[in-house]
């Protein structure tokens, strides 16, 4: 068990391509949710992910965006269905860091925040405990795995 | 949310401790299990009732002792949760690579 996820992916596209491809709602439907409703990919904004084949709808906040090499969002993972105040219920904080290679870009995907505290808190708790947790969950993973 | 409170519930230095030491195997009472964390009686009572609160453990009663049991279905949720989230990002991103990398997509929107 842990805090976080991380996943790694190397694609041929540069990373205007890439940022596009997660940023521009017209092309994230191409991949991810199959409709982005009620809102934009822009900060600040809130809008709700369709996803038809998991049948649910999802809102999201759109906390920062920095063209060609970040984008980040918070929301409730798993197929919970919060189309209201993603940020007054303990929420999962999504990165995208996207970096060129020689050859390619790199995208690495980091959604964390799974020990989160309520949201007025969570912001904070990130930052101050992300080393700890990851150390604590890695023992705990051990101790499970000695079973 | 319960799966939230789960690893809300495990969140913490203290309660991890708890739960590492109930993972061992051994019958705890709650003084065994909160025995050393330099917390008050009263602490470990509240750290214990938040892992009772999201099922992570169950109280027993043998005698005048109050027995302390970690729920080892529960832990493994948490665990089948994230498994489940990181197979689900592990699709998205091929999808994603797909979607960017397939030159014979238009690449500029209609």
């Amino acid at each position: 068990m842990q805090d976080s996820i991380v996943r790694e992916i190397t694609v041929k596209a540069s990373k205007e391509r890439v940022y596009k491809a997660i940023t521009d709602p017209k092309e994230i439907i191409s991949w991810f949710p199959d409709a982005v409703e009620d809102g934009t990919l822009e900060v600040g904004q809130r809008p709700i992910f369709v996803f038809s084949n998991e049948e649910h709808k999802t809102r999201i906040y759109v906390e920062a965006a920095r063209p060609f090499e970040y984008f980040a969002y918070r929301w409730v993972p798993g197929g919970a269905g919060i189309t209201g105040d993603v940020l007054a219920v303990p929420n999962t904080l999504v990165e995208f860091y996207i970096v060129e290679l020689e050859v390619g870009t790199k995208i690495t995907m980091k959604e964390s925040g799974f020990a989160s505290l309520p949201a007025e808190v969570a912001q904070e708790s990130l930052n101050q405990n992300n080393g700890g947790w990851d150390h604590m969950m890695s023992r705990l993973e051990k101790v499970m795995n000695q079973e | 949310m319960p799966v939230f409170e789960l690893f809300r519930a495990l969140g913490d230095p203290c309660r991890l401790e708890m739960v590492h030491r109930l993972s061992a195997g051994e019958l705890h009472t709650i003084t065994s299990v909160s025995n050393g964390l330099e917390i008050s009686r009263q602490g470990a009572r509240k750290h214990l009732q938040i892992l009772a609160d999201a099922d992570l453990i169950h109280f027993e009663s043998k005698g005048r002792e109050t027995t302390v049991r970690l729920d080892r279905e529960k832990l493994e949720q948490g665990r089948a949760f994230i498994v489940e989230l990181e197979a689900r990002w592990d699709r998205r991103l091929e999808a994603l690579r797909q979607y960017v990398d397939d030159e014979t997509v238009a690449r500029t929107p209609l």
